[in-house]
């Protein structure tokens, strides 16, 4: 099928513009955050992550969210990701920006803090900055409890990054508040064990977040375009059972209301309080790929021996990938989130996105058209397909070779460049490389080629 | 002594401490150059030393140690490699190349190819990569790959090359009795063994003519058999000093005396043995190599750890770390006529300018001590012996460079931790943004 035949008739729920308050989106398709450690360790970008982000505008997506980008060096979850945490880098994204909406997508950043999740250590510190002084269940990475007077300097360098992006004339911003990042560590009764005016009832656990909301709009003004993205539920016991449940939907859909009222133009739902998570990434769990590259599991973290254990030694390994997958296969995941957003989605009058392995124009179609998200954002099937919006447009409701939800893009991102290491989805191990590697040559898309 | 120069071959080099091969990942995944490696480099022009001989720069994408890495593997490369020269030359200072392919000897594993090239189907001992052994025509190809990187190091205006022969790379998984086990002309006696060695230095002669710098690094110990117990020792110094005079004859202006059958070992890079900070970084050793468990072991739980801490420091019982060497370059200055650079811990003048009157090496090679104190030639010029914090050799700097930018993190040597990070991430200072390199 031609483009110039359909031109996205076959799905025009899809193909709609999508108005937030301060900004319009070409279509209801944005690439979710998600990028591989493509710049130098200090956080400076580089030309290899204009080359990563300006393929999915060429894609025909209607917005591209950026990787995480911390807004302090203490805030990093992997080095070599670019950091907006000083005026120093503003001509970079000034740079990215321009060079995104040239390819048609609009660009909006998304401002991170780790707090005590990180996927490797880095040397820059330490101990990260939590609501509490107890390690990641994960990795077992040290954290030290925030004073009041940290907490105001990190809600003070998100407003600074926010002042940044709307000077580098970006098209807005996400406020990253989920899957176990700092926000969700003041967020996530199952986390934050505080007794002061940031612990305990929901609307002390919600201060910090709410805080960032206000000082960020105290910088950018009430024009430029804020977003926040949120973990609807916890869902700790999916992950061990022994976790507890943490936030549920009613306290979730609580705090949507209370960031609307402080300033917040959309919502983007996601689920899970830590990250990996069998919500999020909801699919496989690569064993093999795991131990080979997800350094913090074996070497880095302090939880090694039980680590050893668990993703190294059969049958404990292999035990664990079946729980893992059998959790992920009753959750579902395409839409897996699609409830949680649309339950909230009935609560507030701002748009809301929907994160969880969108790959299907109908599921997409019929999300959109049955009021359960007014966009998708999607992360690993873009991976796979970052032409997907184009094939949509073409009138595919599916790629030709579908993501298969193997998350090993997710886990060889630390030591190998992010991209699909999927091979079945290649013709070969060689194709499978090139593909890989193309996003240091900047090579056309599949869909450029025909 | 120190400050005299040193001719090698055509090239005469400002003086006589160069700047051995070392460097951070600082480069693109797919080996193309950036300015971070710019920057590092010109840290040690500006600071004096008679020469830098480049990180080592693969000559093909099967042959590198670690990703992050410069190649020299296509004429793509050239221009970075131009641009680099010119920059290190501004300050007076030549840059000698140096060529590598790994073979089974490799730091991470790599995304592209799972298999290393290597004289034979043995797996490398310490991390347990997988290895094939090369058939004639791959043996063929792997020499043509080092003329035409040498070819390319010429038209990029570099001052000469060095074929990385030393510290377990493919032309010591060739050379070394305790690893080739080959029975076609290039295995077995030692002619055949050294057959590669040779066959590449005369492919890189022909390649560049005669008006050229082409140097070998040669690990004269090879002792595999140090770093675990159970390895045969390699070669014998008479053999190694045979393979010297071959050198010589085939065409190489230097030699270039390291130690090592393997990397790392304990007299390569000599000093501490830092377990805590390997576990954390130097995945090989327990996530991504083959032999995981036993590493776990080694290296991650008392007291086992300890132990191998002990085993490490035994060559060093009897031996200085500083010159560590020294012994071995001059054997091999008593049976060439090519001048002899030696490396091996070396920061202290006078040493460095007895060991020169001696005759125990023409020059030396500094990694180490030159990334604790890049501008250590300065502190000579000024009469110091020593630079005021010298490096101690905990080799820190060495195992955390996989996950971390190459610096000194001996933080006893900074007023503090914070100093000690922002001396770390100078490297990248200067590094211009897309938007204004375009």
């Amino acid at each position: 099928m031609s483009s110039e035949k359909t031109n996205g008739a076959a799905w025009p729920a899809i193909f709609q513009p999508l108005q937030f308050r301060n900004l319009e989106v070409k279509n209801r398709l944005f690439r979710s955050s998600i990028s591989g450690r493509f710049d130098n360790y200090d956080g400076s970008g580089t030309e290899v992550r204009v080359a990563w982000d300006v393929k999915f505008a060429r894609g025909g997506i209607g917005a591209v969210i950026s990787s995480n980008t911390p807004v302090h060096p203490r805030g990093l979850i992997v080095p070599n990701y670019s950091h907006l945490d000083s005026d120093d880098k503003v001509p970079f994204y000034v740079e990215l920006g321009k060079r995104v909406r040239e390819a048609g997508a609009k660009y909006i950043v998304q401002l991170a803090f780790s707090g005590r999740q990180r996927d490797i250590p880095s040397v820059v510190y330490d101990k990260g900055l939590s609501s509490t002084d107890k390690p990641d269940p994960i990795h077992g990475f040290p954290c030290e409890r925030m004073t009041r007077a940290q907490i105001a300097e990190i809600v003070d360098a998100f407003a600074q990054a926010a002042r940044r992006a709307r000077e580098a004339e970006l098209d807005g911003i996400e406020i990253h508040g989920c899957n176990g990042y700092l926000i969700t560590q003041f967020l996530s009764p199952a986390i934050n064990d505080r007794t002061d005016e940031y612990g305990g009832s929901l609307e002390n656990r919600a201060r910090f977040p709410l805080e960032v909301v206000r000082a960020m709009r105290k910088e950018i003004g009430d024009d430029f375009h804020l977003q926040f993205k949120i973990s609807a539920i916890d869902d700790g016991k999916a992950l061990f059972p022994w976790a507890k449940e943490g936030t549920t939907l009613e306290e979730s859909i609580q705090v949507c209301k209370w960031l609307v009222e402080a300033g917040v133009d959309g919502l983007h739902i996601s689920s899970g309080f830590v990250f990996p998570h069998p919500r999020n990434p909801a699919g496989s769990f690569p064993l093999a790929d795991v131990i080979r590259s997800y350094d913090t599991m074996l070497s880095s973290g302090k939880n090694t021996f039980r680590n050893y254990l668990m993703f190294r030694t059969p049958p404990v390994n292999k035990g664990f990938a079946l729980l893992w997958e059998r959790r992920a296969r009753k959750l579902g995941v395409e839409g897996i989130n699609l409830e949680l957003a649309r339950a909230i989605k009935r609560e507030v009058d701002v748009p809301v996105l929907c994160a969880g392995g969108f790959q299907s124009a109908s599921v997409i179609a019929r999300a959109i058209e049955s009021g359960g998200a007014d966009g998708v954002t999607i992360g690993r099937p873009l991976i796979a397909n970052p032409d997907l919006p184009n094939l949509f447009q073409q009138g595919h409701d599916r790629a030709p070779k579908p993501c298969t939800y193997c998350n090993k893009c997710l886990i060889n991102f630390v030591e190998s460049p992010l991209g699909c290491y999927e091979q079945s989805r290649y013709s070969s191990r060689e194709e499978m490389v090139r593909h890989i590697m193309s996003v240091y040559e900047g090579a056309p898309l599949p869909s450029e080629v025909k | 002594m120190i400050f005299e120069p040193l001719e090698l071959g055509v090239l005469t080099v400002r003086n006589r401490i160069l700047r051995s091969s070392v460097g951070g990942r600082f480069d693109n995944y797919d080996g193309s150059g950036t300015p971070v490696r710019i920057n590092w480099d010109l840290r040690f022009a500006r600071s004096g030393v008679g020469a830098i001989i480049s990180s080592n720069a693969p000559i093909h994408p099967r042959g590198a140690i670690v990703p992050g890495y410069a190649h020299i593997d296509s004429d793509d490369t050239i221009p970075f490699w131009r641009e680099l020269g010119t920059r290190v030359h501004e300050h007076g200072c030549p840059y000698i190349l140096q060529l590598v392919h790994a073979g089974r000897e490799r730091i991470l594993p790599f995304l592209q190819w799972e298999k290393g090239l290597s004289s034979t189907n043995e797996a490398e001992p310490l991390n347990g990569f997988p290895a094939q052994a090369m058939t004639l025509a791959e043996i063929q190809e792997v020499v043509e790959m080092f003329a035409a990187a040498a070819r390319r190091a010429q038209e990029a205006s570099l001052d000469g090359v060095e074929v990385a022969g030393a510290n377990g790379m493919l032309p010591t998984q060739f050379l070394s009795s305790g690893i080739n086990d080959r029975r076609d002309a290039y295995g077995g006696p030692l002619e055949n063994r050294a057959r590669f060695g040779l066959e590449i230095v005369r492919a890189i002669r022909k390649a560049v003519g005669p008006d050229y710098c082409v140097g070998y690094k040669i690990s004269i110990q090879e002792r595999l058999d140090e770093l675990l117990p159970w390895l045969p020792k390699g070669n014998t110094l008479e053999e190694s000093l045979q393979m010297c005079r071959w050198l010589e004859e085939a065409g190489a202006d230097y030699l270039h005396v390291s130690a090592g059958g393997g990397f790392p070992h304990p007299r390569n890079p000599a000093g501490e043995f830092p377990a805590a900070q390997i576990v954390k970084t130097y995945d090989t050793m327990l996530s991504s190599g083959k032999h995981t468990f036993r590493n776990y072991l080694t290296f991650r739980t008392p007291p086992f750890n300890r132990a191998f801490g002990w085993w490490w420091t035994r060559p060093l019982r009897d031996r200085e770390v500083e010159g560590i060497n020294l012994g071995e370059s001059r054997a091999v200055k008593q049976v060439v006529s090519i001048p002899v650079v030696v490396t091996g811990g070396f920061q202290t003048a006078s040493v460095i300018a007895r060991a020169i009157e001696r005759g125990d090496c023409d020059g030396v090679t500094i990694a180490r001590p030159l990334v604790a104190n890049p501008d250590l030639v300065r502190h000579f010029e000024q009469g110091l012996d020593r630079a005021p914090r010298p490096c101690t050799y905990c080799n820190k700097c060495l195992f955390s460079f996989v996950e971390h930018p190459l610096a000194c993190y001996e933080e006893a040597r900074f007023d503090s931790r914070e100093e000690m990070l922002r001396e770390a991430l100078s490297v990248y200072e200067g590094v211009e943004a897309p938007s204004e390199a375009a």
